[in-house]
């Protein structure tokens, strides 16, 4: 049961992104996506990887909260069609790990395939930086969880540890250097 | 296979580094390779399909995060695309259930590959004035080789049986619709630059059909020809930037021997590696072999104009062109070391 709340959760966070144009509402959607994957690696006897999934995704999204004006952004005008995604990609996502599918780990499954589904229509759809950096610290936390869904392999704490250093170094660490020269291939012949 | 083509990699670098038109920014060239270079070098060591989409999304955010004056979102979303459709097939490889999941799973993954190695059409924008490390070409020419060898090798780990057959008709599929494209885009585009790119699609189609037919012959032929990619095709569009940018098409015998290497005449690379190709599908299914054989003819005519779009080399540029035709002849002769050591 624990595992389904944790699982709804990581909708609810995807959601927010995916309906947030501000830092805060970014941010709360990092962290409830983050808190819900930490859940779920617990319940599935990861609980050095919980702990790491959670130290990442809670540093990226204290990061992602702290600068910028205090605004959450959620449901700017003409959201409808970004909410409506929110809704037909959790029953997607619900019909084919409760329904489809055999296997024991549903909550898992809903949970990376809501997240992969959400956060790559955040990317496509082309919002700012922020928010595409914020959605892609969330695709580290779901790869980083997605070896779980195989039964039949023990997996390891790597994959936890790396996508949380992925999902906190994303957000925290300033990766475009500053515009300007940027024709004529200057750099690279 | 993946080593020998971080060695090719590490070798373009090297050629691009040296052998760069004096303006080029030799250190930043240099840096940025070697990232790309460790990078692949990770995708290559890494012993699950997840870490390699890790590293790959760690990679694309850092692609993205070049000086370039497309903005970031339009950078990343090829990547990003890609990495969600390798991680949702790998998803419903992993769980139980009804075959076509399976399969669904299988058109994931080939989807995911061809996004990553920028093979989905009006997914990557190219524009030929943006530099090359920030352009789409570094997904094509330097880190797909090996990322495609990496994830093609790591597949077979989760992919059943019953789902290989469909996994290597999607290839040969993509690869035929690769040829044709490239083929046909490359004669139709106005822009040499645009026709150069087009020649990576097509050369792609030919190794994705390799992969495809998953016979000694195939896989040897599609190791050849990224090779080809490496050390030939990529090097030899840095080096025609210049030729391009000045628009002075050029027919003297350097530039068909250019066209040559190019489109896989002998005695060069591509020439055994579409021979090996072409035996192969005689192989698996003749009329394929006919189709292949039709493609790569009709790529004569664009390599020729890819060859006179380089203008005349001179100094280092024609020193860089030298070593790259004198490889290629190498590879074209004497592949049997490399296929051996690719076993």
């Amino acid at each position: 049961m624990i595992e389904v709340g944790a699982a709804l959760v990581v909708w609810l966070g995807a959601a927010l992104i995916v309906l947030a144009d501000a830092r805060r509402g970014l941010a709360l959607g990092l962290a409830a996506v983050t808190i819900g994957f930490a859940v779920l690696a617990w319940g599935s006897g990861q609980p050095v990887g919980a702990i790491a999934l959670l130290v990442g995704g809670l540093t990226g999204a204290l990061r992602c909260w702290t600068p910028g004006p205090a605004t959450w952004g959620l449901m700017p005008p003409g959201s409808t069609p970004r909410l409506v995604l929110c809704v037909a990609a959790g029953l997607l996502s619900l019909w084919i790990s409760a329904s489809v599918t055999t296997t024991p780990g549903g909550p898992l499954l809903f949970a990376v395939l809501v997240v992969l589904g959400l956060m790559a229509a955040r990317v496509l759809s082309g919002g700012d930086k922020v928010a595409d950096l914020t959605a892609i610290a969330c695709f580290a936390l779901a790869l980083a969880s997605s070896p779980a869904l195989a039964s039949s392999i023990p997996t390891a704490p790597v994959p936890y540890i790396f996508g949380a250093l992925i999902a906190a170094a994303v957000v925290v660490a300033p990766v475009t250097l500053p515009q300007g020269a940027a024709r004529s291939g200057k750099d690279g012949g | 296979m993946a080593a020998e083509l971080l060695l090719a990699a590490a070798a373009t670098l090297i050629l691009a580094v040296v052998l760069a038109p004096p303006r080029v920014q030799r250190a930043g060239l240099l840096t940025r390779g070697l990232v790309g270079l460790a990078g692949m070098a990770a995708i290559a060591i890494a012993p699950t399909l997840d870490l390699i989409l890790l590293i790959l999304l760690v990679l694309a955010v850092l692609q993205a995060g070049l000086v370039s004056h497309r903005d970031f979102a339009s950078r990343v979303r090829a990547p990003v695309l890609a990495i969600a459709l390798l991680a949702l097939g790998l998803a419903f490889e992993r769980v139980e259930g009804p075959p076509l999941l399976l399969r669904f799973g299988a058109v994931g993954i080939v989807a995911g590959l061809v996004a990553a190695i920028g093979l989905l059409p009006y997914l990557h924008e190219f524009d030929p004035e943006e530099s090359t490390v920030a352009s789409p070409i570094p997904w094509i020419a330097f880190v797909g080789p090996v990322l495609a060898v990496a994830v093609l090798s790591r597949v077979k780990q989760v992919l059943p049986a019953d789902a290989s057959d469909a996994f290597g008709a999607m290839l040969i599929g993509l690869g035929l619709l690769n040829v044709l494209w490239g083929t046909v885009a490359a004669w139709r585009t106005e822009s040499d630059a645009a026709a150069w790119r087009y020649s990576f699609l097509s050369d792609w189609g030919l190794v994705l059909c390799g992969f495809g037919l998953a016979i000694a012959d195939g896989q040897g032929a599609a190791l050849i020809l990224l090779l080809s990619i490496v050390l030939g095709r990529l090097p030899l569009y840095l080096w025609s930037r210049q030729g391009v940018r000045d628009k002075t098409p050029t027919d003297r015998p350097i530039n068909l021997l250019v066209a040559a290497a190019l489109a896989g005449s002998a005695p060069f690379a591509g020439f055994a590696a579409r021979v090996m190709l072409l035996r192969g599908a005689t192989q698996i299914y003749w009329p394929l072999a006919v189709v292949l054989a039709a493609a790569m003819l009709l790529w004569l005519p664009a390599s020729l104009r890819l060859g006179r779009s380089m203008g005349l080399p001179r100094g280092r540029q024609a020193i860089g062109v030298a070593i790259v035709l004198a490889l290629s002849v190498f590879l074209g002769i004497y592949p049997q070391p490399l296929l051996a050591l690719a076993g």
